[in-house]
């Protein structure tokens, strides 16, 4: 004690000892988590195209993660979902699972915060609040929620006194107001909307299982089985084929039913459906070179316009054979009550010489498709 | 030690301990302006919404950086360094250099704080000022912790004793606990929730390793000093002292208890909280035991009073962070106001206090010149009330807001925080009153440090506090 640099020695020997238990050690033991999938093959290795999770931010919500450093919203937020011993946040709706320390891998500021004067944000992504909502909830919070005392950062937008393009209207004490969102309130959104964690991990799987997941669950298994008895053999064949081709996401699979839908239906304004579509039902030739090259920008599906983007089909891309293209056609054609003839391995055969000298990654797009013929 | 000595020995402190005294002063009344504007936007959020410099992520944030390096960093420095020079019954040496690196640290919390307001903050506890100011920080703090060692060295007694243990360890423990959390977020960042882990038991540690410990030192040097008793069971404090050093640092992560971090990590925390009893029950039974055989004088010296105050709320409230540190009780009360309760107890009702009674015990042997007794008075009743009322209402309101919050079917906005809003006007009030008898205290230190107040008064701190020294 009585000389300094034993004395020196003793108190940080002392904490070096809960230095190496709390950053040396949680370091080794969980400082390099990866991203990964819930999905595993039997060997415990993660299916090669399977989707990891948690994915990277995209850049303005990583911008976005910035202004909400320096706002200090911090001082009020926590972003964790306690495990379900240590408190109710799963049953408040604060997200469908506990959170873990691999949801945080991808983020370059961890904000998990440690006192919560207003709502957990973990996962603000997942409940569903339009861009709208959030912005006015930056604006003024007690336009929406009469009793918060979450500061309002009228600073983040202009307030003009009437309507216009981009703007988004504030009704707060009888006065409507119209604020237009500057880059930092945009950013800040999509930070909010990119915080959920509505993915399952291997070490932590959902609290309940979730109504959607059922719906969606019960959607995958309701592809109803092509009537193959009653169809020719090799037909039946090909239908039975192409039915696993549209289902299966990942290597030897096309992958469809991602955008598409198991219904055949697609989504509304971005994936058009297949269901009853005069594309799939009319010319062979277009529906054979979208399936080779993909197809972007606007097309008109049954007189209903969509935009969107299909990349070419198959793992890796645009990699389908020509018999899987065959197969994969027919079943769509003859699927979700479609009745169409089915195409063979030649006719793809044939439309892949006449088109054999377009690039790799050339997407169609739709006007192209309709003035060849 | 003969009187003459001592008296060669504060001159010698005179010029340094007076800057660091008068800009702890200034930080305390800017740390009491920013919390009385956050908690004001916690009654009204609208009051001063339109200015992003006062948004309230900033204003609180700004207001404990202010407080904890500003008023406790520059505190530390005044105190230490008198107490050691007059234990090792030397001269304070490397005057200028500790000037020099004085005002490298006051300019460096400056720039930290005005980052912190203009947007520039970073999102780790405690280490939120930009990061451009730290190397500042860093390099004048060490300059001062050098002297400060060189000085202790020099020693005419070779034993040391007790305020010495707790006020080395605690300026040594500091650039300690910075270079690791530094090494780990800034130069060679950590992934993943490590960073919250890493952050966490800096920004906690900062409280228990560096003001708490320095805190102890000083009653273990001024009850003695000022009752003329030694302190009672003193071959305790050893063991109180190795308690701390060994617990403390691993006892600060059951906040994260319930997170996303391996169960370890709380759990460890959680047990080591509950071990801290013993170094409290020592430093209480040694403080208590030996300012209490003399009711009387604790009552009428008013430094006494004020070191008292601070280490029975010591006790208290470090009883009371044990048992919130409970698995069953810390599921209620991790997430709610009650960790404002644990901040303003451990830096003013225990911090703050004590080091207002060393103040005012040290500035008339330092500067030969008395502190009228009604004001110093008036400064301790207002803090104690003040403090009181402020501990009680995050105490109380935590307690609600905590067993509120775990009621999935209460809705957020209108019935948990309705139902906590009264507990923020109280503490608005609370700090109302705090401000006042903040403002007091620096004009009762400026009076003596200032040769005339009318004149220095609006001048910048460093003018005033070369005048203070001519």
């Amino acid at each position: 004690m009585n000389n300094i640099f034993k004395f020196a020695l003793g108190i940080f020997s002392t904490l070096a000892f809960a230095w190496l238990a709390f950053v040396v050690g949680a370091r080794v033991q969980f400082g390099d988590l990866k991203p990964t999938s819930s999905f595993h093959e039997d060997n415990g290795s993660i299916p090669l195209n399977a989707d990891v999770f948690p994915q990277e931010f995209s850049g303005i919500a990583q911008q976005g993660a910035r202004e909400y450093v320096s706002l200090g919203c911090t001082t009020c937020h926590t972003q964790q979902v306690r495990l379900v011993d240590s408190g109710f946040d799963v049953e408040r709706g604060w997200g469908k699972r506990p959170s873990v320390a691999r949801d945080y891998v991808m983020q370059n500021e961890v904000n998990i915060g440690n006192t919560r004067v207003g709502p957990d944000l973990a996962n603000i992504g997942m409940r569903e609040y339009s861009d709208e909502w959030l912005h006015q909830h930056l604006f003024e919070p007690q336009s929406l929620v009469q009793e918060s005392i979450c500061p309002p950062s009228p600073f983040l937008f202009d307030v003009k006194k009437t309507s216009g393009e981009g703007r988004i209207s504030v009704k707060s004490n009888d006065v409507i107001r119209f604020i237009s969102p500057s880059i930092r309130a945009n950013r800040l959104v999509a930070y909010l909307q990119a915080l959920k964690q509505d993915y399952e991990l291997p070490e932590m799987a959902f609290v309940e299982d979730d109504e959607t997941d059922e719906e969606s669950e019960q959607l995958v298994v309701s592809i109803p089985d092509a009537n193959s008895t009653q169809l020719p053999s090799w037909l039946a064949e090909q239908i039975s084929s192409g039915k696993e081709i549209y289902s299966k996401v990942g290597p030897g699979g096309g992958g469809c039913i991602t955008c598409h839908q198991p219904t055949g239906l697609g989504q509304p304004g971005v994936f058009p459906p297949l269901a009853d579509s005069d594309w799939v039902l009319g010319n062979k030739e277009r529906i054979i070179k979208i399936s080779m090259y993909g197809l972007m920008g606007e097309i008109e599906v049954n007189g209903v316009k969509y935009n969107g983007a299909m990349v070419p089909p198959g793992m890796p891309m645009g990699s389908l054979s020509d018999q899987q293209i065959a197969d994969v056609l027919t079943y769509i054609r003859n699927e979700w009550g479609n009745s169409a003839s089915s195409i063979s391995t030649d006719e793809v055969a044939n439309v892949r010489s006449t088109i054999k000298d377009r690039g790799v990654m050339q997407m169609w797009t739709a006007a192209e498709l309709n003035s060849v013929k | 030690m003969n009187i003459s000595s001592e008296q060669i020995i504060d001159k010698s402190s005179k010029w340094v301990v007076s800057f660091f005294v008068a800009s702890a002063g200034l930080w305390l009344l800017a740390a009491a302006f920013l919390a009385y504007i956050a908690a004001a936007k916690l009654t009204d959020p609208f009051f001063l919404s339109s200015f992003e410099f006062f948004t309230y992520g900033k204003v609180k944030i700004a207001q404990a950086n202010s407080f904890v390096y500003g008023w406790g960093g520059n505190s530390i420095f005044a105190i230490s360094i008198w107490i050691l020079a007059r234990l090792s019954q030397c001269e304070v040496r490397g005057r200028f250099m500790l000037l020099v690196a004085g005002v490298l640290w006051n300019l460096g919390i400056t720039f930290g704080l005005l980052g912190i307001l203009d947007g520039h903050m970073n999102s780790h506890e405690m280490l939120e000022m930009p990061s451009e100011v730290w190397p500042l920080l860093f390099i004048s703090y060490s300059i001062i912790t050098c002297l400060i060692i060189v000085m202790h060295r020099s020693r005419k007694i070779h034993e040391t004793i007790a305020p010495q243990w707790f006020i080395l360890a605690s300026i040594l423990w500091f650039p300690a606990l910075f270079i690791i959390a530094w090494n780990g977020l800034e130069i060679n960042p950590v992934n993943g929730t490590v960073q919250s882990v890493l952050s966490m038991w800096f920004g906690q540690n900062l409280i228990w390793l560096w003001l708490t410990p320095f805190a102890l030192g000083v009653a273990y040097y001024m009850i003695p000093a000022i009752t003329g008793k030694a302190i009672d069971k003193y071959y305790l404090a050893i063991f109180g002292f190795w308690c701390i050093a060994a617990l403390a640092p691993w006892s600060v992560v059951h906040h994260l208890e319930g997170g996303p971090v391996p169960m370890w990590i709380p759990a460890i925390g959680t047990v080591m909280s509950i071990a801290m009893i013993f170094p409290i029950a020592v430093a209480s039974t040694n403080f208590h035991a030996t300012a209490f055989q003399d009711i009387g004088k604790v009552w009428n010296n008013l430094p006494l009073r004020f070191i008292i105050f601070g280490t029975l709320s010591y006790t208290i409230s470090s009883y009371i962070g044990v048992i919130f540190s409970l698995p069953a009780v810390a599921k209620l009360t991790q997430f709610s106001i009650i960790n404002e309760f644990h901040f303003n107890q451990r830096v003013y009702g225990f911090f703050s206090m004590i080091v207002f009674g060393v103040v005012y015990h040290m500035l008339p042997k330092i500067t030969g010149k008395e502190i009228g007794k009604s004001a110093k008075s008036f400064h301790f009743w207002t803090s104690a009330f003040g403090v009181l009322i402020l501990l009680l209402s995050y105490l109380i309101g935590g307690l609600t807001h905590g067993v509120l919050a775990q009621q999935p079917s209460l809705d957020w906005a209108s019935s948990v925080i309705s139902s906590i809003k009264p507990y923020f006007l109280i503490t608005e009030f609370a700090f109302i009153i705090l401000g006042f008898s903040q403002l007091v205290f620096v004009i009762n230190i400026w009076k003596v440090l200032v040769p005339n107040p009318f004149e220095d008064s609006s001048k910048n701190k460093n003018l005033a506090s070369k005048a203070s020294t001519t």
